[in-house]
């Protein structure tokens, strides 16, 4: 998967450029609009993150520019500005997402992760998603780990739910939050650490394999650990 | 276009002192041009009737005289004594029979007003003297049948002199007049000024230090303490509006030192730990921690900033973004559905309970709501209860948090609102409830929706109040 990230602060595009490296993608910088529009014309990528205040061309300019050329590959937009009308303009001239800085590189990951598979489709056909020993029966809302069956609420649910689709993911609190309780502003993250230790009281307690792990200074993540 | 004609731009004191002597000077030469022409009127019938009772004389001197000898003695007797009367007698054909010593040597007579008034030349160098002229036929006792005509003439210098001298002496009179009453208009005027100087001083002493209302209303006029009121009521105004900018920028700068602190924390930790971490070797898992310590930290600031940011935002009163009527009971459950983990494991009961419809943005509201049950759930002691409560009231509706525990002093309850503000100072690194914004946040966004917050606090009860009236429409 490549990703193209337009973005003129240094040090961001950079680690930007990093971060998404080390998750898997392969990951080009530009520094100013024009560059950035110039790749993503002739670059194919499944995806750009374009800053909306650039250098030459601004990131509107380079949407309006690449839809124009009919490239439709989804763009992620950052920007400093906490403005609706920003928003608003920015998911008019097409943009998949919108993320105000200072953002955590877990959220953006996140996002990206989500965008990407939207365009993949869900790929999930199954109605039940297994991770080691761990089942959950979407159909039947059940959920068991090595046959015996596990008794989770409906919010417990939820979010086992959220964490095994996205297994291996780290999941950052606030998108968790708005996943699974709709919860679409910076709100009291103690809940989630609390959600997140009561389930895996139900789900990992007396478990050899410890399935949902915190990574700290980032969130969660729900996968089989490499050094067990 | 027309343009109104403007003067000069003169001080109003001049202005009015101007129209003043306009006016004076208009009667006074009016009432000079009246005398004038009244003297004159009066000399000139005077003229008339000497010239009507000489025609009569010498109408009588003709009835009875028998020769043209005796004619010429008996004219030259009765008539030649007249000063300044001359006559002149000739028959039809131009032969002159009779003529006063001094008769005006003409060659014509100038037909001035009808037949009565005629003018003299005489002399052109010696200038235009004035006759008042008098021309009749009649018949002499001795001639029947030819009669002669007659010129009779009055010189009317020693008047004109008169009416001259008369014209001087008024004219020296109405420009005195003029000027002095010029003197007493701009006198009248200055004094008549003098409240609106009053309201003038009173003015230059107004500084942004002393905005009071000082117009002096009792003592000026009528006319003028209308505008002293309105002067006055334009202070107040004015008093009002920059108490309310000092208010604001006192808050400003108060706000700006509390951000500082609260950045002075968190970043002074992450230094310290970096620096300590950096000065000497360590293993992968050191790193590691330090820098997930640090991330939280960040984390921390970050949301700080977009709380901040967002508190700014609301504050300033920008429009609600997206407003829909919904019931504040189903932003509630959604709410105990968040929180139902966190007071389940601290042995809290939470409920809601009423409901009623609000006018707003959905996710600004459950923002509110979700702030005061954070707050109401991290002072709630284990085996207590918060409450949610739904008031629906005539025109709008109260959301109410309510939660067991100990009662908050009186004197910090207003104060919980602020931004920052911790009840216990003594919890110097904040937990996650964003650094002391979430009520200041709750605060902001009930009052951008035209709504009030308050808090009272007895009986081992606490409870946050919201009201969020519906919009006048």
């Amino acid at each position: 998967m490549k990703i193209l990230i337009v973005e003129d602060e240094p040090k961001t595009g950079e680690y930007l450029r990093q971060g998404l490296n080390e998750a898997g993608f392969v990951a080009d910088l530009a520094a100013t609009g024009s560059d950035g529009l110039h790749l993503a014309l002739h670059g194919e990528y499944d995806l750009v993150i374009l800053d909306v205040m650039l250098p030459e061309l601004d990131g509107w300019q380079v949407l309006a520019s690449l839809r124009r050329r009919g490239l439709e590959m989804p763009v992620l937009f950052l920007t400093a500005r906490d403005q609706v009308e920003d928003r608003v303009k920015g998911l008019e001239l097409g943009a998949d997402d919108y993320l105000v800085k200072p953002f955590s590189f877990a959220e953006l990951l996140a996002r990206v992760r989500t965008i990407l598979r939207r365009g993949r489709g869900s790929g999930l056909d199954s109605n039940v998603l297994r991770v080691d020993d761990l089942e959950l029966d979407l159909l039947r809302r059940r959920v068991s780990r090595g046959g015996r069956r596990i008794d989770l609420t409906a919010k417990e649910f939820g979010l086992l739910e959220l964490l095994m689709r996205r297994q291996g993911e780290v999941l950052p609190r606030s998108l968790i939050a708005s996943q699974v309780w709709d919860m679409n502003f910076d709100s009291d993250t103690n809940v989630i650490e609390v959600a997140v230790r009561r389930l895996r009281l139900k789900v990992d307690d007396g478990q050899s394999i410890k399935l949902i792990q915190t990574v700290r200074g980032m969130g969660y993540v729900l996968e089989v650990p490499q050094e067990p | 276009m027309l343009r109104r004609l403007s003067l000069p731009r003169l001080s109003l004191t001049s202005r009015l002192s101007f129209f003043f002597t306009l006016v004076a000077a208009c009667v006074l030469l009016g009432l000079s041009g009246l005398f004038m022409t009244a003297a004159d009127r009066h000399f000139s019938d005077l003229d008339r009737s000497t010239l009507q009772d000489k025609q009569h004389l010498i109408d009588d001197i003709l009835t009875s005289a028998n020769s043209p000898e005796d004619l010429r003695w008996r004219l030259s007797e009765s008539l030649n004594h007249h000063h300044g009367l001359f006559v002149q007698v000739t028959t039809q054909t131009g032969q002159k029979l009779f003529e006063t010593d001094g008769f005006p040597a003409t060659n014509r007579w100038l037909l001035l007003e009808h037949e009565t008034l005629l003018h003299a030349l005489k002399g052109g160098r010696h200038g235009q003297r004035q006759y008042r002229v008098q021309q009749f036929h009649a018949n002499a006792h001795y001639a029947p049948e030819a009669p002669l005509v007659i010129i009779l003439a009055t010189d009317t210098a020693h008047h004109q002199h008169f009416l001259d001298e008369l014209l001087r002496t008024l004219g020296v009179y109405t420009a005195a007049a003029i000027l002095v009453s010029g003197l007493l208009g701009w006198t009248a005027v200055y004094l008549g000024l003098s409240p609106l100087r009053a309201i003038k001083a009173h003015a230059a002493a107004v500084t942004a230090q002393r905005l009071q209302a000082c117009m002096p209303v009792q003592a000026v006029p009528v006319e003028m303490a209308d505008l002293a009121q309105t002067l006055n009521q334009m202070l107040e105004r004015l008093q009002e509006m920059l108490e309310r900018l000092q208010d604001d920028f006192r808050r400003l700068s108060e706000f700006a030192s509390d951000l500082a602190h609260e950045l002075r924390t968190p970043i002074s930790n992450m230094l310290t730990q970096t620096q300590v971490t950096l000065a000497a070797q360590r293993d992968n898992t050191a790193y590691r921690d330090i820098l997930a310590s640090n991330a939280e930290e960040l984390q921390r600031l970050a949301r700080m900033v977009a709380d901040m940011l967002f508190l700014a935002k609301t504050e300033r009163g920008v429009d609600l973004p997206h407003k829909e009527r919904f019931m504040a009971a189903d932003e509630a459950q959604a709410l105990l559905g968040f929180y139902e983990a966190v007071a389940d494991d601290k042995g809290i009961s939470l409920t809601a309970q009423g409901n009623g419809s609000i006018e707003g943005d959905r996710l600004m509201f459950r923002r509110a709501l979700s702030n005061l049950l954070s707050n109401a759930l991290r002072h709630t002691p284990a085996g207590g209860n918060v409450r949610i409560i739904v008031i629906a009231l005539p025109n709008g509706t109260e959301v109410s948090v309510e939660n067991t525990g100990e009662d908050i002093d009186p004197e910090v309850l207003p104060r919980l609102f602020d931004r920052f503000y911790r009840a216990d100072p003594a919890r110097a690194h904040p937990t996650s409830d964003g650094a002391g914004l979430g009520l200041a946040i709750t605060k902001a966004i009930v009052e951008a929706h035209g709504g009030r917050a308050s808090v009272k606090s007895a009986q081992g009860v606490t409870c946050f109040s919201l009201v969020f009236p519906y919009s006048d429409e």
